[in-house]
């Protein structure tokens, strides 16, 4: 399998603050990544730096490429998109408008972009029923949907979810973490999730990375990150 | 390697001696040797430090940001003068009048302020400042039916040793500028210091979190603006000390910019950054006035008026590159280079360590 | 009753000059929160160039075409250069530099043009001969001028709102205002939209300009000053990130204002009201309108997170 994103030494904070020091890690075409890591570990931070929303130094390869030095929207257009913290739908344009935004970087018009907000109102169809209702009149579990349903308009190769789970009712989060896992198995999209909620999302994942103070201190699969004890006791609370 | 040196330790305050009889010394030398002219720009250049510090309380330490001051300090500068002049009220009586009133009608522009943030309480403050001179040419058509409202006139008190002419006139302003200036400076930094300089700083940081912790929101922003706006009526006040005669063009919105412009330049939120803002901006602005070149060779110019302007905008836009958080932030951290004032250790350091190992310890 | 509707139609006239100049603050203000006061002195500085093109035997409508491209470049460069860095240094940087600004283009105004401190006298490209007007029902008179002026205003406003509904520009430019960060996330190059609206914005302020020009029937350095100060109120009256707020603010104050001027004569003694407190009574209504609406009457209101 043939690493799709592959992270070397990657440095990154804000001002003079190294948050990220040195990070290592990879995902593999078609593959689930999960980051575990707790309150200021420095999971937004490397999403963040990932799409190239803060100054960051370090090796970041897509497909071969170099973009850890790219600016957000060429790093969008070499096909990442990333759902940020907390959502960040554009709470005054309506539901439809907001996929439509999420295709800005598609060069092909009208048509098939139409066609794609069709296919994704079939997966979500709580957004297609509320599509000229404006974004920020949504409840949290459909913002959120929305958000994802935005970002996988831009036909991305890498979608990374930062928290997913945040602020949600525990069933809604479930429904999340389904439909993630659907979007893997189904559409072969490869995706990098960061994450608290470790049960639900080391059930989609194939590769685990755990985060600790800006450096990855364990990895592996599901199964041999849950029996490293002390991830366990952390993040799996048993 | 830069010396530290801590907060209010013996060499502390030595360092803060030598800075204030240094102050002192400039004071006393302009004042034994200087032409009244050169004294009248000092006492314009106080004038202006008062009200930009007067800004610094609310906008620097409270958030709130206000172009009405102009419009504070012309109430107290037709309250002082009409007083003075109409109803033969001692002037020190009318100072503090002067300053009563612009509390009140401080706390009244406050209330609004109340709801507004940004640049729509900046409007509504601009607005004040706008409707000011509109005020003033009515109340002069009206009431002084003339169109220009005579000055206090302020004579130098016996006790001063000092005559009633021109150079000792000046003299006298001098004085009086420079000691108003150091009340401002004294009140302001006292408020800054006490625990409700604290809470002023936690609403501008984050109302809702300071609100929750016990503030009260209304209070303390009314309350601020009040205080802010009296300030600013000293500095009318001394406007009025200092002209023969006012009117409605002696405070424009120009003047609330100036004070803005002042205050940031300076440094916002320090305690000093008005008071040098403010000397850097006047003198500045007075050198480009007298020795701007006359560019004969643009089409436009009579006089070296529009190029000294011109220069002074960009001269701003300039400073606002050199030194974004205004001079004292600059003068900080070249001197950092040389020397750092850190806080003085907690008292009751000994006991915070140990309950953290107490913390650790299971 | 035809008082009224004359009233109603001279502050028409008006109001529609500060929609406009109140749009090219909003366009600014909505992507960047920032408030442009040297909006007016830009399109001054701009107008003083139409009227020097014009000199130089250009017909007027073009020259104020021109003057509108230089004043595009010239905005985008200006957020390129100045704005831009400034916004890296700190939140009252900006707002500096935008006075620093408005006092540069003045005087620059007054350098580069002889006689633009008394006044420059600046042509139509209406008719406004003393009989170019209707009359209508009631003895109500609107003059051909007024009309172009409103009827410049509305193609200008539609064509700027097709820009936003029906454009990938002016959704990228609705991203940036509502969401900047995510709307970096979608692949827009915010940067380009931000140079793109100060562009926009000073090509817009300076047609705004001209159309006062030719009310006034001359330029002169004081002209912006209280149009800009007038159009910031509507702005803000309409909500500071709502094009269409600006243009309903814009036109509310115009008739404000007018109604203000003429109407105390009738019923009220005109020395307390009057001609030279139209501005002030309208700032008093705004206070009002704020009061009960603090993000005015479009404007969207942000809740925070503590």
């Amino acid at each position: 399998m043939t690493a799709l994103l592959e992270i070397t030494d990657l440095w990154a904070g804000y001002g003079r603050q190294q948050v990220l020091q040195g990070i290592n890690l990879h995902v593999d075409e078609g593959t689930v990544g999960v980051i575990l890591g707790a309150n200021g570990a420095g999971k937004t931070t490397t999403m963040r730096a990932i799409s190239g929303m803060i100054a960051r130094q370090g090796s970041v390869l897509f497909q071969g490429s170099a973009i850890g030095a790219a600016s957000p929207d060429r790093i969008v257009h070499a096909g990442i998109a990333q759902v940020p913290q907390g959502r960040g739908t554009f709470t005054d344009l309506t539901v439809e408008d907001n996929l439509r935004a999420g295709a800005f970087v598609r060069k092909n018009v009208g048509a098939s972009i139409d066609a794609d907000i069709q296919q994704w109102f079939g997966v979500f169809p709580r957004l297609a029923e509320r599509r000229l209702q404006k974004a920020g009149s949504l409840s949290g579990g459909e913002q959120q949907m929305l958000a994802i349903a935005r970002a996988l308009m831009s036909k991305p190769t890498l979608l990374l979810c930062d928290e997913p789970s945040l602020g949600l009712a525990p069933i809604i989060t479930q429904e999340l973490f389904e439909v993630l896992g659907r979007l893997n198995a189904e559409h072969g999209l490869s995706i990098l999730i960061v994450e608290q909620n470790a049960n639900l999302a080391l059930r989609i994942a194939h590769n685990v990375f755990v985060l600790e103070t800006g450096t990855i201190t364990a990895s592996g699969t599901p199964s041999e990150i849950a029996q490293n004890d002390t991830v366990r006791k952390a993040y799996l609370g048993y | 390697m830069a010396i530290t040196i801590t907060e209010s330790s013996a060499k502390h305050w030595a360092l803060r001696f030598v800075g204030v009889a240094t102050l002192a010394g400039i004071a006393i030398y302009f004042a034994s040797g200087a032409a009244p002219s050169t004294l009248g720009k000092i006492t314009e250049a106080c004038t202006l430090a008062i009200a930009a510090i007067a800004l610094n309380l609310l906008l620097g330490f409270n958030g709130q940001i206000s172009l009405g001051h102009s419009a504070f300090a012309g109430l107290a500068a037709f309250t002082a003068g009409y007083s003075v002049n109409a109803w033969h009220w001692n002037p020190w009586l009318s100072l503090l009048i002067s300053c009563a009133v612009c509390f009140a009608f401080g706390m009244l522009v406050g209330l609004p302020a109340l709801r507004l943030k940004g640049s729509y309480l900046a409007l509504v403050t601009l607005a004040v400042a706008f409707v000011w001179p509109t005020v003033a040419r009515k109340f002069l058509n009206q009431t002084v039916k003339q169109s220009t409202l005579t000055g206090m006139k302020l004579k130098p008190p016996t006790w001063t040793g000092l005559a009633n002419n021109r150079a000792d006139r000046a003299l006298f302003l001098f004085w009086l500028s420079i000691t108003l200036l150091i009340v401002a400076y004294v009140v302001v930094r006292n408020i800054r210091k006490s625990r409700i300089g604290r809470s002023l700083v936690a609403v501008r940081d984050n109302e809702t979190a300071a609100a929750v912790m016990g503030v009260n929101l209304p209070l303390t922003k009314t309350i601020t603006f009040g205080i802010s706006a009296s300030l600013a009526g000293l500095a009318g006040w001394l406007t009025a000390a200092q002209l023969t005669t006012l009117d409605e063009n002696s405070f424009t919105i120009l003047t609330s910019i100036k004070y803005l412009l002042a205050l940031i330049l300076g440094g916002a939120a320090t305690l000093a950054g008005p008071v040098v803002g403010a000397f850097v901006y006047y003198f500045v602005d007075d050198l480009l006035k007298t020795n701007a070149p006359h560019w004969d060779f643009l089409p436009g110019p009579l006089s070296n008026g529009p190029v000294a302007s011109f220069l002074l905008g960009a001269v701003v836009i300039a400073f606002v590159f050199i030194a974004p958080t205004g001079f004292v932030g600059l003068i900080k951290s070249q001197t950092r280079r040389i020397a750092i004032v850190v806080p003085r250790p907690l008292r009751h350091s000994t006991v915070a360590e140990a309950s953290v190992e107490e913390s650790e310890s299971p | 009753m035809g008082d009224i509707l004359q009233y109603f139609l001279n502050g028409l006239a008006r109001g529609s000059i500060y929609s406009l100049v109140a749009l090219g603050l909003v366009v600014i203000y909505q992507g960047t929160g920032h408030l442009n006061f040297a909006q007016g002195e830009m399109s001054l500085f701009a107008t003083f160039g139409a009227w020097w093109i014009n000199d130089h035997g250009v017909p007027l409508w073009l020259s104020i075409l021109l003057a509108a491209s230089f004043a595009f470049v010239g905005g985008g460069v200006i957020e390129f250069g100045l704005i831009r860095p400034a916004a890296k240094k700190s939140p009252f940087a900006v707002v500096v530099v935008t006075i620093g600004l408005f006092q540069a283009f003045n005087s620059l105004s007054g350098l580069l043009f002889k006689g633009a401190a008394t006044g420059l006298s600046f042509g139509t490209i209406f008719p406004n001969k003393p009989k170019d007007f209707f009359r209508l029902p009631g003895g109500a008179v609107w003059r051909y001028e007024n009309i172009g002026v409103l009827l410049t205003v509305l193609v200008i406003t539609a064509l700027l709102f097709l820009l936003f509904r029906k454009t990938k520009v002016g959704l990228a430019m609705r991203m940036v205002a509502n969401n900047a960060d995510s709307a970096k996330l979608s692949g827009v190059p915010t940067n380009k939209v931000l140079m793109l609206s100060w562009a926009l914005s000073a090509a817009i302020g300076t047609i705004g300009c001209a159309l006062v020009a030719g009310i006034n029937t001359n330029v002169s350095l004081g002209t912006m000053f209280g149009v800009f100060l007038l159009a910031s109120a509507a702005a803000i009256l309409g909500g500071l990130d709502s094009p269409l707020g600006a243009v309903v603010g814009g036109l509310s104050l115009g008739v404000i204002e007018s109604f203000v001027t003429n109407y105390p004569k009738d019923w009220w003694a005109s020395t307390y009201i009057g001609a030279d407190t139209a501005t002030a009574a309208a700032f008093v209504i705004i206070l009002v309108v704020l009061l009960a609406r603090p993000s005015g009457l479009f404007g969207s209101t942000h809740v925070e997170r503590v």
